[in-house]
């Protein structure tokens, strides 16, 4: 069996500038708006907590659990839960249903979930810090690995992510020895 | 209307009324948005010679042209009104998100009239524009402010308010935007003197763009480089604006010397900063993240973004090196609402004056002003913000504080038409320092032009960058400052008005994009194009930013702006010394030939009928033409227990 691709964040790299909301405004509808956006950024800045909502893609998924209409279906191929909106009545079950809020409503009270973008996701490719990951379950999780339990979303909301100082020092080390390095290039230019 | 929100919101604060009104599509195309529409809107509608803490003063809000669109670092917002520290033309362009989300919710600007009877707030959610009582949020600071209102409201609302030093009428108040985004020039206070302590809002309609293909072609385009370039990812992304405490030579003691990247003491290098920093953030759509976040065990709070300004103003230049005190007067600064910069300087200057003896124990309430006393500024920082004791008279900012001690202490305020002029280079870099701080039209400031002129960060992002800019059309510096510094306004001037960021990294690609592929203004002609539908060229950018420039020089005329103010102050020590007048008679000559090329009057520096015929605002030469304006002195000052003070 093939592995499953899975979308996923690292919530210590996402520094929450909402680049990939309007990404995915864009994809889907041709205009600026993180309202109509599958991913959704929650920050607080203080705290150093800028938390991703997007759809997890479920195992069990109750938003299709709870579609009266049956409109919601796994699809094998890219490993995404999509929403028929042939058979959709609008009822909003699937938003209640989910634990994490992933589903949004359009204007027109259409639910708007990730659908992985077919394969190629928008929000990957335009984050400035590559904090979200699309690949293989095994390499995407693997590169999640930091001795901490990748779940850490609700603890994250609660408390923030702190980076020991020492990680700040050392990389505040670095950039100051790029800085004088550019200078010495610079010299030789003589501008 | 694309790219536009296409509104604009007119508050009165006194009959409690708001009218809403489409954005005539003649004054966006002229003005564009932000600092040009705001300029352009208080022209029309302070009257001179008004008091800037009156119901008569305007309080302008506004976002830019392509605001909230994906293009990125389009987060500021410009707040703009007669400034209560200046009593000029007062502008400050803050980061944060509401810029964005304002856009979203469809407006262009916001135009803040009269006086509320009680405290009141604004709510903003779409088409629902609301004046609401705010009798609980006054005298929360501004964390515990934005908190109260995401409660209310939820929180994917912005946030636009003022802390306890707006209240005060604090005369350099700022306007704080989601926590930590200040911007300066004293337009708190007019805040707390129209009674307004917050504006909130919700956005949920979006932007919409004429032509959506070829503007996220170029807009992704511009990020890309900013993903991939060196300067951003490895420096300005990790230690952000505290790399200028190594290149921009912050001054120590009251400018006693300025200090070299060896000189730096224990305490305020970067990578002593970086010790107590937990994490990094930016403002809205922005890939360089500039902005630290930090922890301060002692008191155990948090903070963000801690700039170079903060650590050179505050620390530097009050000769403070205690790193974790000085992150805490920043984090103060910005809970209470309050210009780093010049609250760092008017203490620096008021311990200079102490230890001359100009000012003594009794003006102080006893307090004794020390160099490097941490302890006594973090109280003294407390006790300007609730206008108390002392504090009374050092929240009148830095020339106004100078001013009420007398003519001995003017001596010694370093500021150009009231703002002082923060650090400036031991070398003068061929005049272009002493004649940007002259000609900026809100006084001595370092992003009206002055860093583009002279390419300061845009050898360390690309050396071969300034050539490409050469090549393109740039004046050089070395051979024509003022040619320089005219494009650099203008470049300033646009980038305001569109709604770009120039601080994260000060430097050309990032305040007209696509600059390293089309000379100059092309490729943002081409972004303007595409966002709105309009055609915009190189040549019709220049002459929206010439406008804007005159309409700002205009307004301060009818201030009582003369030629003299175009003065540059130097320290009495040394400016008698040969260095220094030759310094100053070559500013003088630059000073003509700048008003020469940008159309005014040499002799009284008011831009001629003719210049401002060929802008197309020729109504403007009506209002200041063989008008006489009596001479500019800084604002009307209030007797000191006039103010509102304590808590």
């Amino acid at each position: 069996m093939a592995h499953r691709y899975i979308l996923a964040v690292d919530y210590e790299k996402c520094t929450g500038c909402h680049l990939c909301e309007l990404a995915c405004s864009i994809k889907y509808y041709g205009v600026v708006n993180p309202y109509l956006s599958r991913i959704t950024i929650i920050t607080k800045p203080e705290i150093q907590a800028s938390t991703p909502v997007f759809c997890l893609q479920c195992n069990d998924a109750l938003c299709a659990r709870a579609c009266p209409a049956n409109a919601i279906y796994f699809d094998e191929k890219t490993g995404a839960w999509l929403i028929d909106y042939n058979k959709c009545i609008g009822c909003r079950e699937c938003v209640y249903a989910c634990p994490f809020g992933a589903i949004s409503l359009t204007v027109k009270a259409e639910p708007i979930k990730c659908d992985l973008c077919g394969g190629d996701p928008e929000c990957v490719k335009v984050c400035p810090h590559g904090a979200i990951f699309y690949g293989p379950e095994y390499e995407v999780v693997r590169k999640l690995k930091k001795g901490k339990s990748v779940g850490i979303v609700y603890e994250v909301l609660e408390k923030g992510v702190e980076v020991p100082a020492g990680n700040r020092v050392k990389e505040a080390e670095e950039a100051v020895k790029t800085l004088y390095r550019i200078w010495e290039e610079r010299k030789k230019l003589n501008i | 209307m694309y790219g536009w929100g296409g509104k604009v919101i007119y508050v009165d604060l006194t009959r409690e009324k708001v009218v809403v009104q489409p954005l005539s599509e003649t004054e966006a195309k002229m003005y564009l948005g932000g600092r040009g529409l705001n300029s352009y809107r208080l022209f029309k509608m302070v009257k001179p010679g008004i008091d800037p803490l009156s119901p008569e003063n305007v309080l302008c809000l506004a976002n830019g042209v392509l605001a909230g669109t994906a293009l990125s670092m389009t987060s500021r917002t410009e707040i703009s009104s007669l400034s209560p520290l200046s009593g000029i033309l007062g502008d400050g362009n803050a980061g944060g998100d509401f810029s964005a989300i304002l856009k979203h919710a469809g407006y262009d600007q916001i135009v803040i009239t009269g006086r509320a009877s009680k405290p009141k707030y604004i709510w903003i959610e779409d088409d629902t524009v609301e004046i609401r009582d705010a009798g609980d949020l006054w005298g929360l600071k501004v964390g515990e402010m934005v908190d109260t209102l995401r409660d209310i409201h939820g929180d994917d609302i912005a946030v636009a308010g003022i802390g306890p030093a707006g209240e005060h009428l604090v005369r350099f108040a700022t306007t704080m935007i989601d926590k930590y985004h200040s911007g300066a020039r004293g337009t708190g206070a007019v805040w707390g003197s129209k009674n307004l302590k917050a504006i909130a809002v919700r956005g949920t309609r979006g932007v919409e763009i004429a032509d959506p293909e070829a503007f996220f072609k170029l807009a992704k385009e511009d990020e890309e480089w900013f993903k991939k370039n060196e300067f951003v990812k490895k420096i300005y992304s990790v230690i952000g604006t505290h790399y200028g405490l190594l290149a921009w030579y912050p001054g120590w003691k009251y400018f006693e010397k300025y200090l070299g990247p060896e000189e730096l003491p224990e305490g305020i290098r970067p990578v002593d900063l970086a010790k107590y920093e937990v994490g990094r953030t930016q403002c809205f759509s922005c890939p360089v993240s500039c902005k630290d976040v930090y922890k301060l065990p002692r008191w155990n709070e948090y903070g963000v973004s801690s700039e170079f300004e903060s650590i050179y103003a505050l620390g530097a230049n009050n000769a403070i090196t205690d790193t974790e005190a000085i992150l805490k007067m920043e984090q103060m600064a910005d809970e209470y609402g309050m210009d780093v910069i010049t609250l760092g300087d008017t203490l620096a200057m008021a311990k200079f004056l102490y230890e001359k003896g100009i000012i003594t124990d009794t003006d102080t309430g006893g307090i004794p002003l020390k160099w490097g006393d941490a302890e006594t500024q973090i109280k003294l920082i407390e006790m300007i913000a609730y206008r108390e004791g002392f504090g009374n008279k050092l929240a009148e900012g830095y020339r106004n504080f100078a001013k009420i001690i007398g003519p001995e202490a003017l001596k010694y305020s370093y500021d150009v038409k009231g703002l002082s002029r923060g650090w400036y280079h031991v070398d003068f870099l061929n005049g272009i320092f002493t004649l940007a701080h002259a000609t900026s039209t809100r006084g001595a400031d370092h992003l009206r032009g002055r860093s583009w002129a002279y390419w300061e960060n845009d050898r360390n992002m690309d050396p071969e960058l300034p050539l490409k800019l050469l090549e393109g059309g740039l004046p050089d510096y070395r051979k024509d400052p003022v040619g320089a510094l005219i494009v650099s306004e203008r470049a300033c001037t646009l980038t305001d008005s569109i709604g770009r960021c120039k601080g994260s990294i000060n430097s050309w690609p990032q305040a007209i994009p696509l600059v390293w592929k089309y000379p100059l203004f092309k490729g943002l002609a081409k972004l303007l194009t595409a966002a709105t539908g309009y055609e915009f060229t190189e040549e019709k950018l220049v002459e929206i930013a010439d406008r804007i420039y005159l309409i700002e020089m205009a307004f301060n005329v009818r201030q009582g702006i003369k030629k003299k103010h175009y003065a540059v102050p130097f320290p009495p020590e040394i400016i008698n010394t040969p260095k220094i007048q030759a310094e100053i008679k070559r500013h003088w000559e630059m000073v003509d030939e700048y008003l020469k090329r940008r159309g005014c009057d040499v002799e009284t520096a008011v831009p001629k009928r003719e210049t401002l015929r060929k802008l197309g605002i020729e109504w403007v030469a009506d209002e200041i033409e063989n008008k006489e304006f009596p001479e500019w002195d800084g604002p009307p000052l209030w007797p000191l227990d006039k103010y509102p003070r304590g808590r």
